[in-house]
């Protein structure tokens, strides 16, 4: 008996030694409850000026207009240079700018931007951004700022992005085991998957 | 219990269970990294690309000059794995084995990455420029009947360029050349059918009996004869399940799937077909009486003493082949790799005349109405021819492309030391193999994957509902991805290069290969299914889209006009005491000749019979190895009059005792990491015997003699005990010896 004791001790003891380091509080949505390094990108993209809203100066521009393939792809994709010149060729007042020119060296040179990764995910892990956006926004009707906003914050508010979240599997588990709508029009409600192999390919 | 008692069982089972929960909490803590990988956008991309998810392309396979289409899949610019086309009527949506290891030959370490000159025995790297300067400098002065090209089979544009190169140097010296070839099926088909290549319809067949033709594993265009095997098969077709007997001294593949697998002693198949049209004449089949006027000296006795087949076996089989028609023989290398490899082919092809099969399982096929880019066959006869030419030094300038006869050439050819006596030998190499490391100037090449080309399949495909015998078709191959190393070339931008040397005003408006294949496609637009109208980018892109161009063929005709005249088939010698056994070189479905013995993946898929991986191994049979005292595993030396090899010994019941079988493609002494060392060079060995009309190699000429080294490994192979796991179970299922089946009741 008691050397069962002993064990048990040991045992409970070592569950919560390692378990004191995991996140246990549930997040709220969009605030920063683990803000992650601030990361020096090649260009410091100002999020704030082209997401944020409009009384501080942003242009509101919807998230996925840049980050097309959020809605489409498993990854949400850094634009093509392409993309950010199809606007800026034609906005002459912010062309010497210093940001702006280094964007055009870039593109005269047809070389890629190496944007470093701010939300890298372990490889054993698959996050599939598509299934997200289609659940909470298109079905849901959710704002997208609310529903990018789930894992990346307030990156309105942002220069460069920074991570908000903890982005470990406790944090996403946490929030697949509460009670989402299953569409706008509907009372109806499900949680996300629970199944290891859902993420873990 | 005290306190003394925590014991290493409990200590173990805390352990456990501390560990789990460390494990489990710790998935919780799993940090992310941030800000250390980039993530590297594009420039600019096109609308359809979307990184994470794939885009097909269609293509064309080079792994065997079966020419299967294939579509690549392609994420982020990067090809990561090859399935078949499913508008082919090649390959109809299927792929091989060595097919899905094209990505190993793309993305392979030990390609040749830039172009590198000898001088001496040092080896330096080299610019384009300098190299292509060299090759115009050599070529200058040297006459074009001392240039030769020696290449593997060829098709297409590229092709077309050779032709337009040799052209423009004088030089008529295009060895074509493969080291395993049906050359001598080409040539008795030619003889008994009217066309070197007819389409055989082991679909339509009731039973087909083949004689050595390994068609489910590597012979003539395996992926499309699997497709009609898998119909033939299948109990619901008009014709109801077909019957497959398979007639060789080695197991192969399609014996292995075969109903009755006859083991015929080496050399007789020709003596056991006309034995066979003897016993349909015995049956009451009405047999031509030039063909009985040869076929009548082989009674059942006779054949079954040459062939070591039971007469009771010949009439059963006959009896099968007079009931079900249409019937199908197929003849393959192990009934053609002989002296008289020509009239064994003769007697099989006999065979269908007798059995009327001709224009029923044996249909004509269409060629291109393209004489330019009509495919050239390789053959090993023209390696004779280059090898005595090099012999004499009358060549001074050799070009080699896509073949690798350094390895593949019997050691009694002396081909190293002869392809040494020419001046300036240029490699255009995709791997320093055994020939790229004997030339002087070595040009890497694009992979199949990065290249342009259009290819002609020799053996012609057609769907089913095109039913006539028309259908020809042209089939692109285009770059799936950027060049993995930079300094690569395609071997048509090469040439295009070495041609505007020679030719600058005629060649100049085209760039590049690129450029070039686009006009003289778009230049034949109606030809290739277009409208004279059409727009031509819309054109080129839906051609390159579907992969596939159906061309109004030169509709051929097959003729029952096989004839006995002639045939003489010798009476078996005895095997010389000294070199009492007859080697069979095997050709594996995945390394073949081994071009492409450098793909990890052929290496580690296990041989489908023996199961052994990343070595050679000689099957002998268990009677034969009793009397020798052999065991699996010992290392063996097998001796012929030409040379010696060791391997490891396996002993196989699928083999005739008389026989040994070592497959080929192994023992590379270069070409890279993974074949370099790896099992023994077969091809070394061989007798220096040549079929008598064709003047191919007889591969299976060859006498040995086998001597145990002492030696002993375990073998290293997927494969269990025999019989497989029998724990919990009653005895498998009792053997019947195989003279005991009857075969009617199988019909």
């Amino acid at each position: 008996m008691k050397c069962f004791l002993r064990s048990l001790t040991l045992l409970v003891g070592l569950f919560f030694y390692a378990s004191s380091h995991a996140a246990d509080a549930l997040p709220t949505l969009t605030t920063p409850d683990d803000v992650g390094p601030v990361i020096e990108q090649p260009i410091e993209f100002p999020h704030f000026r082209h997401a944020g809203d409009a009384k501080d100066g942003g242009m509101q521009i919807n998230c996925m207009y840049c980050h097309t393939y959020a809605r489409r792809s498993m990854v949400a994709g850094i634009p093509p240079i392409q993309k950010c010149i199809g606007c800026h060729q034609s906005i002459e007042s912010v062309r010497d700018k210093p940001r702006i020119q280094k964007l055009f060296e870039y593109w005269d040179a047809k070389k890629a931007i190496p944007w470093k990764k701010v939300h890298d995910l372990p490889d054993f892990v698959r996050f599939n951004h598509e299934r997200h956006i289609q659940r909470f926004y298109f079905q849901q009707d959710r704002p997208y700022q609310e529903v990018c906003g789930y894992c990346h914050g307030n990156v309105k508010a942002m220069t460069v992005a920074q991570r908000q979240k903890p982005i470990t599997m406790g944090w996403c588990a946490s929030c697949h085991q509460k009670d989402h709508l299953v569409s706008a029009n509907s009372s109806k409600t499900g949680h996300g998957p629970n199944d290891c192999f859902t993420c873990h390919k | 219990m005290t306190e003394n008692d925590f014991n290493r069982r409990d200590f173990l089972k805390v352990l456990g269970w501390g560990g789990a929960a460390v494990a489990l909490s710790g998935c919780g803590n799993t940090s992310i990294q941030d800000g250390q990988e980039t993530v590297t956008s594009y420039v600019t991309l096109p609308s359809f690309v979307v990184p994470s998810i794939s885009n097909y392309f269609n293509s064309t396979c080079a792994q065997c000059d079966a020419g299967c289409n294939i579509m690549g899949r392609v994420r982020e610019g990067r090809v990561l794995k090859a399935e078949g086309n499913p508008n082919s009527p090649i390959n109809r949506g299927r792929m091989c084995g060595l097919g899905q290891s094209g990505v190993q030959a793309h993305y392979n370490p030990d390609r040749v990455r830039e172009p590198l000159l000898r001088t001496g025995d040092k080896g330096e790297t080299i610019t384009w420029d300098k190299a292509l300067g060299l090759i115009n400098e050599k070529l200058n002065g040297t006459k074009g009947a001392e240039i030769a090209f020696i290449t593997g089979g060829m098709s297409g544009h590229v092709q077309a360029l050779l032709g337009n190169y040799m052209d423009a140097l004088g030089s008529k010296n295009h060895f074509s050349y493969e080291a395993i070839s049906p050359a001598v099926l080409r040539a008795a088909n030619k003889k008994a059918y009217g066309m070197s290549m007819p389409r055989y319809r082991i679909d339509k067949a009731k039973v087909v009996v083949s004689f050595g033709a390994d068609f489910l594993g590597a012979w003539v265009s395996p992926v499309h004869f699997s497709q009609q095997y898998a119909q033939f098969r299948k109990g619901t077709r008009p014709e109801g399940r077909g019957v497959l007997v398979q007639i060789e001294p080695k197991m192969t593949l399609t014996g292995a799937n075969a109903d009755r697998w006859i083991a015929v002693r080496p050399g007789t198949e020709g003596v056991l077909a006309l034995g066979l049209i003897n016993a349909l004449g015995k049956a009451g089949m009405s047999i031509p009486a030039d063909v009985a006027a040869v076929s009548n000296e082989y009674t059942a006795e006779r054949t079954s003493k040459e062939t070591d087949v039971s007469a009771e076996q010949i009439e059963k089989l006959a009896a099968l082949l007079k009931e079900r028609t249409p019937s199908l023989v197929l003849a393959g290398s192990a009934a053609e790799g002989y002296a008289h490899g020509s009239q064994n082919a003769a007697a099989i092809a006999l065979l269908n005349r007798v059995l009327g099969n001709v224009g029923k399982t044996v249909e004509a096929s269409a060629s291109v109405p393209f004489p330019q880019i009509a495919p050239t066959v390789g053959n090993r006869s023209s390696l004779i021819a280059l090898n005595d030419g090099l012999a004499a030094g009358k060549y001074k300038v050799v070009f080699s492309y896509g073949v690798n006869p350094v390895f593949s050439a019997p050691a009694s050819m002396k081909f190293k030391d002869n392809f040494a006596k020419a001046d300036f030998k240029v490699a255009f190499a995709h791997y320093m193999d055994e020939t790229a490391l004997a030339a002087d100037l070595i040009l890497p090449l694009d992979s199949a994957m990065e290249d342009w080309a259009t290819v002609v399949p020799e053996y012609m495909a057609a769907p089913e509902e095109a039913g006539s015998n028309t259908y020809a078709q042209m089939s692109f191959r285009q770059p799936m991805m950027e060049k993995v190393f930079p300094d690569t070339r395609g071997v048509g931008d090469i040439l295009l290069a070495l041609l505007k040397q020679r030719k600058a005003d005629e060649y100049k408006p085209f760039d590049d290969f690129y450029s070039y294949l686009r006009s003289a496609v778009l230049k034949n637009k109606v030809a290739l299914g277009g409208k004279a109208g059409d727009d031509d980018e819309v054109f080129w892109n839906e051609t390159l889209s579907k992969g596939i161009v159906p061309l109004k063929g030169i509709a051929g005709s097959v003729s029952a006009k096989a004839s006995a005249a002639g045939l003489k088939l010798p009476v078996a010698a005895d095997a010389d005491p000294s070199y009492p056994l007859r080697l069979i070189p095997a050709v594996s479905a995945s390394i073949r000749d081994g071009r492409n013995a450098n793909e990890p993946w052929l290496q580690e898929s296990p041989d489908p019979l023996t199961t052994i991986v990343w070595d050679s191994w000689v099957e002998i049979n268990p009677k034969t190895a009793a009397k020798l005292g052999i065991v699996e595993g010992d290392i063996v030396e097998i001796a012929s009059r030409s040379g010696s090899i060791k391997t490891q010994a396996y002993l196989f019941p699928g083999i005739h005792p008389d026989a040994v079988s070592v497959p080929v493609g192994y023992g590379h002494e270069a070409m890279g990491r993974y074949a370099r060392g790896v099992g023994a060079n077969v091809f070394g060995m061989l007798d220096a015997v040549y079929d008598k009309e064709t003047g191919e190699l007889a591969l299976n000429e060859t006498s040995v003699k086998i001597s145990k080294t002492g030696q002993r490994v375990i073998i290293v192979k997927e494969e269990g005990p025999v019989g497989g796991s029998q724990a919990g179970k009653p005895k498998i299922a009792v053997q019947v010896s195989a003279d005991k089946v009857d075969l009617s009741k199988e019909v």
